[in-house]
């Protein structure tokens, strides 16, 4: 049998350039391989430096378009491209809830599961659907109905929760996605496709794409902001790492940049004592010089990105400590907001620097909250959780509306599972848990680009399986984009041969239901 | 010895062909009455029966062109065995192959239509072809012998017959299939005009209404070839509007004015996976205006005579005025990008289309924007559709400024000095339709002439002296 002449054990060396592929493919490829020569031969450099300022950019870099943007600065070749068509949202925020928030406990209510209370999930509703290793050993799925009662709020007399009485107050406001789901039953997968659409680490996050595509503001800071929330130690918090606001193969300058919860926003940004505001920046305007030079010598378009964080930093300097000064914010944020708002890292404090960043120019903001992965015990840690971001939710809402700010922002809220309507492990009156589950969980938006006082999709009587108007996470993320702009089928990166997007090789399709 | 034997056997062998020869009659002659009792016996009532006649019936389409196959090689066969004698022996076995394959079409066939209650007109022709060439076809093979001794011509006069009943049975069954006007769709005029076929499609009358523009040809193109005259699964038609109303065995399928009850959307908009999506058998989906188009059709009150439906996306809300398109800005590139380029205010452009503008953006540097600064943005005033001026210097003169921009529409002032003052300038202003003056000095008498401006849909007042005095609703 003959060998493929890719196949590394040939018995003779296939060439790639006589298989039959596109001739732009083997140039690529043939300009990788210049690269690679180039690098290895250090003793040319010169020559081949200079022959590169006669080409110019991307004359000898595969990676022309990395080098484009990040050498011209953000966005400034896409920026007259994209967006694709007059947008409704300029800018996001994203609470993520990770660790998957129990759907059936707050927004999709099943009042006919107490009637169910223990006894066995129906074969036909579970179907063929994977357990995770920490309910394969279960013996039965008994149901537990949701501990809490649930009450008709707003206009639309929605449904919600007692667990959730400030969302029942926005209710009106919001696009609920009942039927939102995905294709990974553990945390990382999950959580990785949600945030960057694929479940293997090493893709851009949907805060890089739009950072990338959409470009910054204000240049002051950073387009793409997350804001993690202070732990606590209570709850059972899954790690949540920077591989989520990783900027992939784009360029590094479009990964988020995260403040802290406590201590000094961002670590090392206050000039030492001694430093002056001029020798700091002798000393970057030295350093940004010597970086060119090796930019001129490698060629890495990562060296500008590096250039570009300098500067940025720099501007951060004075830009961030005027963004987490509250001193000015009249008694009606604080009486909005809550008390805990006072206090940094607390979930109600970033929604209000959430809202600060939109009113300065951030085109995205994620905010992550931990500790909604309730294997046990949902009966004491619900109250906990929905005490932490209940109240922070509304008042972002309603603060972005009251200012007017609700019209170009796009508010999202969900986690990257649901939980099952069975409990894992024992199950009493009082008290029970709840697994990961993949086939549905409930989302919501509010504000620019979608439909508010809806809510989309329905799933069966178990919470189990939607039963109308899926959606799925490309089909979320597609959707998000829709509202800032861009078609998610348009808005691609050249990496790997592969015209790479957001939403992956699958189809995904918009969701017009929620679109306004 | 052998010429005994060689005279003998003949004898022998045709008193016992004689008796297999009758054998071979009586069968014939009772597989066809069966053929032609089957229909009497096993009535087509138009239910769906059994989920395995269904199964075993899907394979008929697949199943019947092995017969067609055999049967187009068996005049070749024939003819050229005029030459090559081997060949006519095998197109004895080819016949006889063909004879059992039909059959067995025939079978599937008939468990198809029984199991999934098909009737029609088209169907029952389509049947009878089929009994007719089955019969045809075990006659040649009964009258082939004698025409091969070369005692009657019998064969070649069935034969034909039995191909052209073929012809028109295959015909048939392409047009339960695929729809009666699959074939002449596309016939050029002249060939149309030779069968004697209308020009138009069908006769339809185009009275320039919204259903005959926009409806009917969508049913046409997607549900005609289940739901037509040929083919009317579920006893629903979907060919006129009377039929459309009427609906089918399970009710009416449009329910005017509520789309989420009318069982013919609803079916149309299932998942793509949904067993029950319309329409089926993996045919394509509706496209996403298609859908539109006849959810605002229904929404509308399902009328034959409406001449205008608006057409939207979601008919809950109406469609927002298209943005009104700005000039080119392209000369300005250049200038633009060195905006862009360096820290301070800046021109962003709306989207990739240039006629949808650029924005004023201030943010990066709101200190030192001032009145002065902002009318050095004078010259792009036709281009410029949003103003971000929140948080810098700017002062109620900027309202004379802003005056000349013609083409605005969104003006961000929160967090100034302005009192609103001088801000009826803005009047004349015909795409105005959004000003934030959250947390500025907005007096109530200034208030009273912003609620004057008469395309303002979007006035946020939040925290100003105004709105302290006002109700507290920041919104209009």
């Amino acid at each position: 049998m003959k060998q493929h002449p890719l196949c590394t054990d040939c018995e003779h060396d296939g060439n790639v350039m006589d298989l039959p592929i596109p001739a732009k493919l083997k140039q690529e490829w043939a300009a990788i391989e210049t690269r690679r020569n180039f690098l290895g031969r250090t003793g040319k450099v010169m020559g081949w430096a200079a022959l590169a300022s006669l080409l110019g950019e991307g004359g000898l870099s595969g990676n022309a378009n990395a080098a484009d943007s990040s050498a011209r600065g953000p966005a400034a070749k896409q920026d007259l491209v994209l967006p694709h068509f007059a947008p409704k949202a300029r800018r996001a925020i994203y609470l993520f809830m990770s660790g998957g928030p129990a759907q059936m406990d707050l927004l999709d209510y099943k009042p006919n599961l107490a009637a169910l209370y223990d006894k066995d999930i129906p074969d036909f509703v579970r179907g063929n659907q994977q357990l995770t290793g920490m309910t394969t050993g279960q013996a039965r799925f008994p149901i537990a109905p949701s501990h809490w009662e649930f009450k008709r709020y707003g206009q639309t007399g929605t449904w919600v929760s007692d667990l959730l009485p400030y969302t029942g107050k926005m209710v009106d406001d919001l696009t609920i996605i009942k039927s939102t789901n995905t294709d990974a039953i553990n945390h990382e997968p999950a959580i990785m496709l949600m945030n960057t659409g694929n479940m293997n680490a090493g893709k851009p996050c949907l805060g890089a794409w739009l950072s990338y595509g959409l470009g910054s503001m204000n240049d002051n800071l950073p387009t793409f902001m997350v804001l993690q929330t202070k732990l606590n130690w209570k709850e059972n918090n899954q790690p949540v790492s920077s591989r989520l606001w990783s900027s992939g193969f784009l360029s590094s300058q479009y990964a988020g940049v995260g403040l802290r919860s406590g201590g000094d926003p961002v670590l090392y940004l206050s000039d030492p004592g001694g430093v002056s505001r001029e020798v700091r920046r002798k000393m970057l305007d030295a350093v940004e010089e010597i970086n060119r030079q090796t930019m001129a010598e490698v060629g890495d378009p990562e060296t500008n990105a590096r250039i570009a964080q300098y500067e940025m930093a720099y501007r951060m300097q004075s830009s961030v400590p005027e963004l987490v000064d509250l001193s000015k914010e009249p008694q009606s944020t604080w009486d909005l907001y809550g008390p805990d708002a006072k206090e940094p890292g607390t979930f109600a404090y970033n929604c209000l620097l959430a809202r600060r960043m939109a009113e300065r120019g951030v085109r995205f903001t994620q905010i992550y909250k931990r500790g909604w992965d309730m294997h046990d015990n949902v009966a004491g840690m619900m109250p906990m959780l929905c005490g932490e971001t209940d109240r922070g939710c509304y008042a972002l809402v309603t603060d972005l509306k009251r200012r007017g700010m609700l019209e170009d922002t796009l508010v999202i809220w969900g986690g990257e599972f649901g939980r099952t309507v069975y409990s894992q492990g024992g199950l009493t009156k009082e008290n029970y848990g709840r697994d990961h589950h993949p086939r549905c969980f409930t989302t919501w938006m509010a504000g620019a680009g979608v439909r508010p006082g809806i809510t989309y999709g329905e799933t069966d009587d178990y919470s189990y399986n939607v039963v109308k108007d899926p959606v799925h996470v490309r089909d979320f993320n597609a959707s998000i984009l829709h509202c800032l702009g861009i078609d998610h089928n348009k808005f691609t990166f050249k990496s790997q041969g592969l015209d790479q997007k957001l939403t992956g090789p699958v189809p995904a399709n918009i969701v017009p239901g929620i679109l306004a | 010895m052998t010429s005994t034997k060689n005279a003998q056997k003949p004898a022998g062998r045709s008193i016992r062909s004689f008796t297999a020869r009758r054998s071979q009659w009586a069968g014939v002659l009772l597989t066809s009455a069966g053929l032609i009792a089957l229909p009497e016996i096993l009535k087509l009532d138009g239910k769906p029966h059994a989920d395995w006649q269904q199964f075993l019936g899907r394979l008929h389409p697949l199943a019947v062109h092995v017969p067609i196959g055999l049967l187009v090689l068996l005049p070749v066969l024939e003819i050229a065995g005029a030459r090559k004698p081997a060949l006519r022996e095998a197109a004895e076995l080819v016949l006889g192959l063909a004879c059992v394959a039909c059959l067995g079409s025939m079978v599937l066939g008939y468990l198809l239509a029984f199991g999934s209650g098909e009737t029609g007109p088209i169907l029952s022709r389509h049947l009878w072809g089929g009994i007719a060439l089955s019969i045809g076809l075990m006659v040649c093979f009964l009258v082939r012998p004698a025409w091969s001794k070369g005692a009657s011509t019998l064969y070649p006069a069935i034969l034909c017959g039995a191909l052209f009943a073929l012809i028109w049975t295959a015909h048939q069954g392409g047009s339960i299939t695929h729809g009666e006007s699959y074939l002449t769709a596309y016939m050029p005029p002249r060939m149309r005009a030779f069968f004697g076929l209308s020009p138009a499609n069908t006769g339809r009358t185009n009275t320039g209404s919204f259903y005959a523009k926009r409806i009917q040809p969508i049913l046409d193109a997607n549900c005609l070839a289940c739901h037509g005259p040929s083919k009317s699964q579920g006893g629903l038609r979907l060919d006129s509007y009377e039929e459309l109303i009427q609906g089918g065995k399970d009710g009416p399928v449009i329910v005017s004015r509520d789309f989420t009850h009318s069982l013919l959307l609803q079916r149309i908009t299932l998942p793509v996976d949904n067993a029950r999506v319309m329409p089926a058998e993996g045919r394509p989906l509706l496209k996403a205006e298609e859908i539109a188009a006849l959810r605002a059709w229904v929404e509308a009150g399902a009328s034959p005579q409406a001449e205008t439906v608006a057409v939207v996306a979601d008919s809950k809300q109406p469609e927002e005025a298209p943005l009104q398109p700005v000039g080119d800005y392209s000369a300005f590139t250049s200038e633009l990008a060195v905006m862009r380029a360096s820290q301070g205010p800046k021109l962003l452009a709306v989207s990739g289309k240039p006629s949808d503008g650029l924005i004023l953006n201030t943010a990066d540097a709101p200190d030192g924007f001032d009145d002065a600064a902002l009318a050095r943005f004078g010259k792009f005033a036709p281009y410029i559709v949003e103003v971000d001026l929140a948080r810098t210097a700017v002062t109620d003169k900027s309202f004379e400024t802003l005056s000349a921009f013609p083409n605005l529409r969104v003006v961000h002032l929160e967090g100034t000095q302005v009192s609103g003052t001088g801000v009826e300038k803005l009047g004349h202003l015909s795409q105005l339709s959004y000003i934030n003056l959250s947390e500025t000095k907005l007096s109530p008498a200034a208030l009273a002439s912003l609620r004057s401006l008469k395309t303002l849909k979007h006035l946020y007042i939040f925290d100003t002296p105004a709105e302290r005095v006002s109700n507290p609703a920041s919104s209009r």
